[in-house]
């Protein structure tokens, strides 16, 4: 059993600089508290996200990698909502896109809620499941600097790969508004433009 | 009425004059002899998914990247996606069509006369989800199958064709 409660953690700000650093021209599909600091951090036409539909990003970037072959897609996903969708770690597996970068924001906690913790509480460890499940390349991080001298290496190889990442919970509790009637949802603004741009 | 059974052949074709080029499934028993066809077919690539919402998903993934998909499924199967055929392809605005195999129905009924809840209640949850359905009673009614992709991208929003009896 993997014991997480005395587990060095970074930020998820210094998480995100590390991949933001190496942003190119990869779609990127971003989920929960994840995707608001991803957004900020990464502004770009090939940003995707999963909103709406918790636990579903995973799955939509694979659908992403697999018609894309040639680009590479990273999705970055929460540990409360990949628990929600753990069979998309054999689904990746199995459809074995060499494209696709897994990043998992571990917090241990459900933290647009409030904080709650997951089920599991903090044991799950993902890169474990990942290996398990068949992926090609799995890694875990608790401190910034270590991540971003091996995520070179992790990129240049083919994936799938999982990278988790142990971050610090922070107070992101979000309280949705109420959608005023007639309103196009989200997703239906967002990727139309970023089928344009893959064409 | 008595639905016929639609020969896997037939039901193929139809799949591929539609210009299908990904199958995202989850195997249904109902349509398996269709399946074994696709498994085999040099063409079309068939993606498997470990649930149907996930598939909802992955579908929406491959329509944003340029692919043509369709879903493949069981009733049951339409049940366990709910939740991503509202959040991903409505809220989406996603042409998903999906193609829903009617597992168990008594082929001499209408299927909202049937004895099995998982086919009694499909029809009414898809016209709940404003989900457009049709129903394939037999060979003749394969037409569907084009017409259903022209409906998902009129309406930008998915179509599902419910198969009434096991593929032959």
């Amino acid at each position: 059993m993997t014991d997480n409660t005395e587990r060095q953690r970074m930020s998820l700000d210094a998480a995100l600089d590390v991949l933001a650093r190496r942003r190119e021209n990869q779609v990127v599909v971003g989920t929960m508290t994840a995707n608001g600091a991803w957004r900020q951090k990464s502004p770009h036409d090939l940003n995707l996200a999963c909103i709406g539909f918790m636990g579903g990003a995973s799955a939509l970037g694979l659908g992403v990698a697999l018609s894309q072959p040639g680009r590479d897609v990273w999705v970055i996903d929460g540990d409360g909502s990949l628990m929600m969708q753990l069979g998309s770690l054999g689904t990746i597996a199995g459809a074995a896109p060499s494209n696709l970068l897994h990043i998992v924001i571990h917090n241990g906690v459900y933290e647009t809620s409030g904080s709650q913790p997951l089920p599991s509480q903090q044991q799950v460890d993902f890169a474990r499941m990942a290996e398990g499940a068949g992926y090609a390349q799995t890694a875990s991080f608790g401190d910034a600097e270590e991540f971003d001298s091996a995520i070179d290496e992790l990129l240049a190889a083919d994936g799938p790969t999982l990278v988790q990442l142990y971050t610090r919970p922070e107070d992101r509790f979000y309280s949705a508004r109420p959608t005023p009637p007639g309103s196009t949802p989200a997703l239906a603004r967002m990727w139309p433009p970023v089928a344009e741009a893959l064409r | 009425m008595t639905a016929q059974s639609i020969p896997a052949d037939q039901l193929l074709s139809a799949i591929r004059e539609a210009g299908v080029q990904d199958v995202v499934l989850v195997p249904d028993t109902h349509q398996r002899t269709v399946l074994d066809l696709l498994m085999d077919d040099e063409e079309i690539r068939t993606i498997h998914c470990s649930t149907e919402d996930e598939a909802v998903a992955v579908s929406a993934g491959l329509i944003i990247g340029g692919r043509r998909p369709m879903m493949q499924i069981q009733h049951a199967g339409l049940y366990a996606s709910v939740n991503n055929l509202r959040g991903v392809a409505l809220d989406g605005h996603f042409p998903i069509v999906l193609l829903i195999g009617l597992l168990g129905r008594d082929p001499e009924l209408e299927p909202e006369q049937d004895g099995s809840s998982m086919v009694r209640l499909c029809r009414p949850l898809l016209e709940t989800l404003d989900i457009p359905s049709h129903l394939l009673d037999g060979p003749d009614d394969l037409h569907c199958v084009a017409e259903a992709f022209d409906e998902a991208a009129e309406r930008n929003g998915p179509v599902a064709l419910l198969v009434g009896t096991t593929t032959s």
